[in-house]
């Protein structure tokens, strides 16, 4: 069969002609964890953990999935259900729930026009993806349709503060005062201004809304606790931002967001023995797989060599996917795992492209540092100039390359 | 607080939280062909494994039949007639209508993953040769999870070639 031989496969899209992609990354291959297809030897070896029925939230996706199958052109039955499937992909950290998400609003997404709802359920799934600039597209289309969608205000408010465009940011914010009320025009704006040189206000500003959310459900305490925590860690009040971790995680216990973010706090206090009996359970997750890895580094583990080559096997599986919304978390891999500073330096700064948080400037820092290329890392120092971001753990870095800077004449 | 700005501050937490909450890789399946350079009365064999995760054969057939969260052989291997139907009604290879390749469902194994078990559907397409052009479909998961990829990779003798299947790109043409 001479296509074959040829090798020639005309994709209709995407393809690699004659590369050998699929496989896992070879240089690691002798800490190879896996074995050939096989058959288990027992009935009762466990397999795989799935979502359990006896969850709650399992039982509350199963209720609103049977209400759409009872009325399926209801467009609430539908974005109740899609939310229901993101929120449970953010908490668990297992994105295949967003695409389930995906397919559920999809017929009022694709409608014309469409549902302005569901297109901000669809930009929530974006920005989860990271599509950030897809997901701006839709809330703006939203918002023409709907210029009071609060939630749309709220995300496109997020999206630009995961961007850095914090003069827009402060202006969603007033739009979600504006539609959606004092409280959480004050949620939203304390958040902004953790990133802007005005933690100490943020703190005060945060209080004050977890104060009036004290009777809430759990997920919105937890939320504020969790914004209270990252404006603490802003000043480095190290106990403070302790205390709000754990009170969010007594909350939400299983919240791969909070758990992952607690981890990275430990893993910068030196406290590598306590993200393991943290993350045990979610291993599944690859945000917290890589706290893992660190924590099993920081400890010299024997064990480090087979979680860098789990690690490496599903970067790996993301790129041949086509998927690269990764970076800060790859960036942070080859860099401290891969030892690999100019593969972690080039992930950081592309990453920087995509997103400016607090931790996808670090991430361009540290790698420019160890790369000895202090001059990759202007814009992100421009960036912390104009915008003023307080972080004590961003400020030595920043330091240390400006010295080399000036040291090298520029 | 009314409750309508609870729900909404409800949401801005996941929101918010988005912001770093990537999390697990979505959902893939690994698609693998390797032609038979013997052919048999014109005939041309593909040999196939095909490894879907069973997280995602989990969500569609509900394999955990005790709901404990903790999926076991044994509750795989008692579905494993149900994940045969259910698969193989999302993949076709042929030669244009009329003339497909019958595909023959083997046994089922199980694959690591880096990001879990996967059940590991062994088959053969037979194909009628010789062939103008060989059409692969695949449709799997895609009106459930338009995140879905199929990662397909086809060897033949030395060579390796792949494509990226996905609610855009549903066909590969394999062409002389």
């Amino acid at each position: 069969m001479n296509l074959m031989r040829r090798c020639a496969i005309v994709g209709l899209a995407w393809l690699v002609l004659c590369t050998a992609a699929a496989s896992a990354p070879t240089d690691l291959a002798p800490a190879a964890p896996f074995r050939a297809p096989y058959l288990p030897a027992r009935d009762d070896e466990v397999l795989q953990e799935v979502p359990s029925t006896t969850d709650p939230a399992v039982a509350g996706m199963q209720r609103l999935r049977a209400a759409l199958d009872t009325a399926p052109r209801s467009l609430p039955a539908a974005k109740q259900l899609a939310d229901a499937y993101v929120d449970y992909s953010r908490q668990i950290g297992d994105a295949h729930y967003a695409g389930y998400a995906e397919a559920v609003i999809a017929p009022w997404v694709q409608a014309s026009p469409p549902a302005a709802a569901a297109l901000v359920t669809q930009a929530t799934i974006l920005q989860y993806r990271h599509q950030f600039n897809d997901a701006r597209v839709l809330l703006q289309h939203a918002l023409k349709m709907d210029p009071r969608n609060a939630q749309a205000w709220l995300t496109l408010a997020t999206l630009d503060m995961v961007q850095g465009d914090y003069k827009t940011a402060s202006q969603d914010c007033t739009q979600v005062t504006n539609t959606a009320g004092v409280e959480l025009g004050l949620g939203c704006s304390g958040n902004l201004r953790s990133y802007i040189g005005q933690a100490r206000q943020s703190l005060a500003i945060l209080h004050q809304v977890e104060a009036t959310v004290a009777a809430a459900p759990a997920a919105t305490q937890a939320w504020v606790q969790g914004l209270l925590a990252e404006s603490a860690e802003r000043l480095g009040d190290w106990p403070q931002a302790e205390s709000h971790y754990r009170n969010a995680l007594k909350l939400l216990p299983q919240d791969n967001f909070l758990l992952v973010a607690y981890a990275d706090f430990l893993l910068d206090r030196d406290r590598p023995r306590e993200v393991l009996p943290l993350l045990a359970e979610h291993t599944q997750s690859d945000t917290a797989f890589l706290r893992i890895a660190l924590a099993e580094q920081a400890l010299q583990s024997d064990q480090l060599q087979r979680y860098t080559w789990i690690m490496a096997a599903r970067f790996e599986a993301l790129r041949l996917r086509g998927s690269e919304y990764f970076g800060r978390e790859e960036s942070r891999f080859a860099l401290h795992l891969q030892h690999d500073p100019q593969t972690a330096l080039d992930l950081a700064l592309r990453n920087w492209q995509l997103q400016r948080a607090p931790w996808d400037a670090r991430v361009v820092l540290e790698a420019a540092l160890a790369a000895k290329q202090p001059q990759a890392a202007l814009p992100v120092l421009e960036f912390l100039d104009q915008t003023k971001l307080e972080d004590p753990l961003l400020q030595p870095l920043a330091r240390d390359l400006r010295a080399e800077l000036v040291g090298s004449g520029r | 607080m009314r409750p309508f700005d609870l729900a909404l501050l409800a949401a801005v937490a996941w929101l918010a939280a988005a912001s770093t909450a990537v999390a697990h890789s979505a959902s893939d399946a690994y698609l693998t062909l390797t032609a038979d350079a013997a052919r048999t009365a014109g005939k041309i064999t593909l040999h196939g494994q095909w490894d879907i995760a069973l997280r995602d054969l989990d969500f569609v057939l509900k394999l955990d039949d005790d709901g404990d969260g903790r999926l076991t052989w044994g509750e795989v291997r008692h579905h494993q007639a149900a994940i045969e139907r259910y698969a193989y009604r999302y993949l076709s290879l042929g030669d244009g209508p009329g003339n497909a390749c019958a595909i023959k469902p083997d046994r089922q194994l199980i694959d690591d993953h880096a990001d879990g078990a996967y059940a590991a559907l062994f088959f053969e397409a037979v194909c009628p040769g010789p062939p103008h052009k060989l059409m692969l479909h695949y449709s799997l998961f895609f009106a459930i999870d338009p995140s879905h990829r199929g990662i397909f990779v086809l060897q033949s003798g030395g060579n390796v070639a792949t494509a990226l299947l996905s609610p855009a790109n549903t066909a590969v043409e394999l062409k002389p």
